[in-house]
C-alpha cells in the first residue's frame, strides 16, 4: 500500500520514555543560567513600573490617562482586547486539537496554556481599573445587596464580558493544573530534595497513575475541553459585541464576532509560536517541538493572516457599498487616509502582507524567521485594535466632538506593567512547572518513528 | 491491617498488558496497575470506566435551568427594568450568559467530582507502590490474600516470565489508591 509520510515523527531522536521525563524534567533540577535572573529582574522592574501606574491610576482617578470625553476608551481597553486575544491561543491551541485529536499539541499545549493564565490575568486589570473606583469593582457581581437589590443589567454586553471572562480565566486555569496533576507527580518522585518532595506533593495532591485515576483524568480532560471549545468562540464574539452594540462608524458591524474571535486566535498563536522558538532554542528542546511543529504553526498563521485580510477588505468595501456617509468618513478619510493611517497601514502589513513569507519553506524552518514575524503579527493585531478602538472615537458624528488622541506616561505605564506581569509568569514557569505535558508525550513517543512502519 | 503484596515491574508496555492477561485467566486479583501515561488496553481489560461524562450532564442540565431561573427571577420578579424598551424577559440575551455560566458550572462540579471520587486533593497521600510508574516503568499490584496466600508465589513466577524486570514483595500498613 502506498504509505507516504506526510509529517515526520512527532517526537524525535527515539527516544525512550524514561528519557522523556529526564530532558523534561532536566531544567527544574539545574540553576537556570545567568540569562534567567537577568530576564527576571528586567520582567519584575517592568511589573513594578506598572504597579506604580496602578497606583496612580487608582489614588488619583483616570484622569491620569490620555481619556477624554470624546474618545473615552483609550490604550486600557486596546491593551485589554489584545490581552484577551493572546489569551485564546492556549486553549484554542490545546482544547481545539485536544477535541480533533491532533497529537503534534502534546508538546506545546502546555506552555500555550499558561501563556493563557498569564495573558487573561493581564486583560482582567484593565476593565478593573477602567471602572474609575476599582474598590467597588464587586458592585458588577449579581449577588443580593442592600441597594433594591438592584441587580446589574444581564442584557448589557459589559457584564457579559465580565461573566466571560472570569469564566475564562478559571476555567483555563484549571485545565492547566489538572492537565499538570500527573507531571507534578513525577517530579515528586523523581526529585531527591526534601522541600521540592512535599511541595510538589501538595501541589500533585496524591497523583500515583493508577488506572483509576487515569480513566478519569482523560474522561474529565474530554469534558472538559469539549465544553470549554465553546468559550474559545464565545469569550472574544462577546468581547466584539462590547463594540458592535455601540452606534459608532466602524463598530456596528455584524462582522465583529467572526473577525474577533480569529483575530484572536491569530494573535495567541502568534505569542504561542514566539514562547516556543524562545523554549526551544534556550532549553535545546528540538527533539521535541520539532520543526514539523513550527511548520505547523506557521501554516495555520498563514490561513489565518488570509482570513484577516479578508475580514479588512470585507470591512472596507461594505462601508463603501452601504452607502453610509459616515462608515465612508470612517474607513476612507479617518484610517486608510487620515491621522491614523499609519495605524491602518501598519495592520496591514503586519497582519495581513507578512505572514505571507510563511509561504516559503525556508522561512517556516528559520528560527529567526518564525520569531520576528511571530512578534510583527503581535504588533498588527496592536494596531488592529488601536484602530478599531481610537479611530471611531476621535472622529465621530459630531465634528464639534473630534479630538485627537495619545497616551500619558500612565497609560503606557500600565502596559509595560502587565507585559512585566506575563513575562515574570513566563519565566517562573519555565523555572518551576515542566514546559510540556511529559505523561502526553510519552503517549506520542512512538508516534511517527521508524518503529511503526 | 497490614497487607502483602507482590509488585511486578515491567518496562514494555506489550508485555504489561499480555501480563494483566494471563494473571486475570488465572483468577488471580490484580489490586491496581499503574502506568506512566493512560493505556487504553488497560481500561478493558480491568473494565474501568468513568461516569464523569454522565454526571457531567446532568450539572449542565442544573447550570441551564439554574442560571435561567436566576435570570428570570432578577430581571421579572425582583427588580424589573426596561432596558431600551425591551421585554423584562428578554430570552435572546439572556442566553450568552446562560451558556458562560453552564460551562462554568460544568467545570467547577466535574473538577469537584473528579477530585472526590479519584481522591486527588492538597495533602492527600495515597499509597505509592513504586515510584517508578510516573516516570518509565508499567507497576502491577497484586493482592496475596486472594484467591488464597499459598498461590501468590505463583503470581510473581508468571509476572517474571512474562517479562517483569523485577518482582517485589511489599507489605504496606495503610493503603490508600
Amino acid at each position: 500500500m502506498y504509505n507516504k509520510k506526510i509529517r515526520g515523527p512527532l517526537i524525535e531522536g527515539n527516544k525512550s520514555i524514561g528519557q522523556i521525563t529526564k530532558e523534561i524534567a532536566s531544567p527544574m533540577d539545574v540553576q537556570p543560567g545567568l540569562w534567567w535572573y537577568i530576564a527576571f529582574v528586567i520582567s519584575s522592574a517592568a511589573a513594578l513600573f506598572g504597579g506604580y501606574a496602578i497606583y496612580v491610576t487608582v489614588s488619583k482617578g483616570i484622569g491620569t490617562w490620555g481619556v477624554n470625553n470624546s474618545v473615552g476608551w483609550g490604550w486600557e481597553i486596546v491593551n485589554f482586547v489584545w490581552w484577551i486575544g493572546i489569551g485564546h491561543a492556549g486553549t484554542a491551541f490545546s482544547i481545539f486539537l485536544l477535541i480533533l485529536r491532533q497529537k503534534w499539541r502534546t508538546s506545546i499545549n502546555r506552555a500555550a496554556e499558561a501563556m493563557t493564565v498569564f495573558a487573561v490575568m493581564c486583560a482582567a486589570i484593565f476593565p478593573a481599573l477602567h471602572m474609575g473606583r476599582v474598590w467597588d469593582a464587586f458592585y458588577i457581581f449579581p449577588y443580593p445587596n442592600t441597594r433594591g437589590p438592584l441587580w446589574v443589567n444581564f442584557n448589557s454586553p459589559l457584564f457579559w464580558d465580565f461573566t466571560a471572562i472570569t469564566a475564562y480565566l478559571l476555567i483555563s486555569a484549571s485545565f492547566w493544573y489538572l492537565g499538570m496533576l500527573p507531571d507534578l507527580g513525577t517530579i515528586r518522585d523523581r526529585t531527591t530534595s526534601k522541600i521540592k518532595k512535599a511541595v510538589y506533593g501538595l501541589f500533585s495532591m496524591g497523583w500515583t497513575g493508577s488506572s483509576r485515576q487515569w480513566i478519569r483524568f482523560e474522561s474529565l480532560s474530554f469534558i472538559l475541553g469539549g465544553i470549554a471549545a465553546v468559550l474559545v468562540v464565545s469569550v472574544h464574539s462577546i468581547v466584539s459585541t462590547d463594540f458592535a452594540v455601540g452606534i459608532e462608524p466602524g463598530w456596528h458591524t455584524t462582522i465583529f464576532p467572526p473577525f474577533f474571535v480569529v483575530g484572536a486566535i491569530f494573535s495567541g498563536f502568534a505569542m504561542v509560536m514566539t514562547l516556543m522558538v524562545l523554549i526551544r532554542k534556550i532549553y535545546k528542546l528540538t527533539d521535541y517541538v520539532t520543526d514539523n511543529h513550527m511548520d505547523a504553526i506557521a501554516r495555520i498563521l498563514i490561513f489565518i493572516s488570509l482570513i484577516m485580510g479578508t475580514a479588512y477588505l470585507t470591512e472596507v468595501f461594505i462601508a463603501w457599498y452601504s452607502g453610509n456617509e459616515y462608515e465612508m468618513f470612517t474607513f476612507f478619510k479617518n484610517r486608510i487616509t487620515g491621522d491614523y493611517a499609519l495605524h491602518f497601514w501598519g495592520m496591514i502589513v503586519c497582519n495581513a502582507l507578512v505572514p505571507q513569507l510563511f509561504w516559503f519553506r525556508k522561512i517556516r524552518r528559520n528560527w529567526v524567521g518564525l520569531l520576528s514575524i511571530s512578534l510583527i503579527i503581535n504588533v498588527g493585531m496592536w494596531l488592529e485594535r488601536y484602530n478599531i478602538v481610537v479611530t471611531s472615537l476621535s472622529k465621530d458624528f459630531l465634528p464639534s466632538n473630534w479630538v485627537s488622541y495619545s497616551p500619558t506616561v500612565i497609560d503606557i505605564g500600565v502596559f509595560v506593567g502587565t507585559i512585566g506581569l506575563f513575562a515574570t509568569g513566563v519565566l517562573l514557569f519555565m523555572r518551576y512547572i515542566p514546559m510540556m505535558a511529559i505523561s502526553e508525550l510519552k503517549s506520542v513517543a512512538n508516534i511517527g518513528d521508524k518503529k511503526e512502519d | 491491617m497490614t497487607r502483602t503484596f507482590k509488585i511486578g515491574i515491567f518496562d514494555d508496555e506489550g508485555k504489561f498488558i499480555s501480563t494483566i492477561r494471563s494473571l486475570q485467566e488465572q483468577k488471580f486479583l490484580i489490586f491496581e496497575v499503574f502506568t506512566p501515561y493512560p493505556v487504553h488496553e488497560v481500561f478493558h481489560l480491568l473494565k474501568r470506566r468513568s461516569r464523569l461524562p454522565t454526571a457531567a450532564y446532568f450539572f449542565g442540565l442544573f447550570g441551564i435551568v439554574a442560571t435561567l431561573a436566576f435570570l428570570y427571577y432578577t430581571s421579572v420578579i425582583d427588580w424589573p427594568v426596561i432596558y431600551g424598551g425591551k421585554p423584562f424577559n428578554s430570552f435572546p440575551s439572556f442566553i450568552v450568559v446562560t451558556i458562560v455560566v453552564t460551562i462554568f458550572t460544568v467545570t467547577i462540579a466535574s473538577l469537584g467530582l473528579f477530585s472526590a471520587r479519584s481522591k486527588l486533593f492538597p495533602g492527600r497521600d495515597n499509597t505509592i507502590f513504586d515510584l517508578r510508574a510516573t516516570d518509565d516503568k508499567f507497576v502491577i499490584v497484586v493482592d496475596t490474600n486472594f484467591p488464597d496466600i499459598s498461590t501468590a508465589g505463583k503470581a510473581g513466577t508468571i509476572m517474571e516470565e512474562l517479562g517483569a524486570i523485577e518482582v517485589i514483595d511489599k507489605e504496606f500498613d495503610n493503603v490508600e489508591v
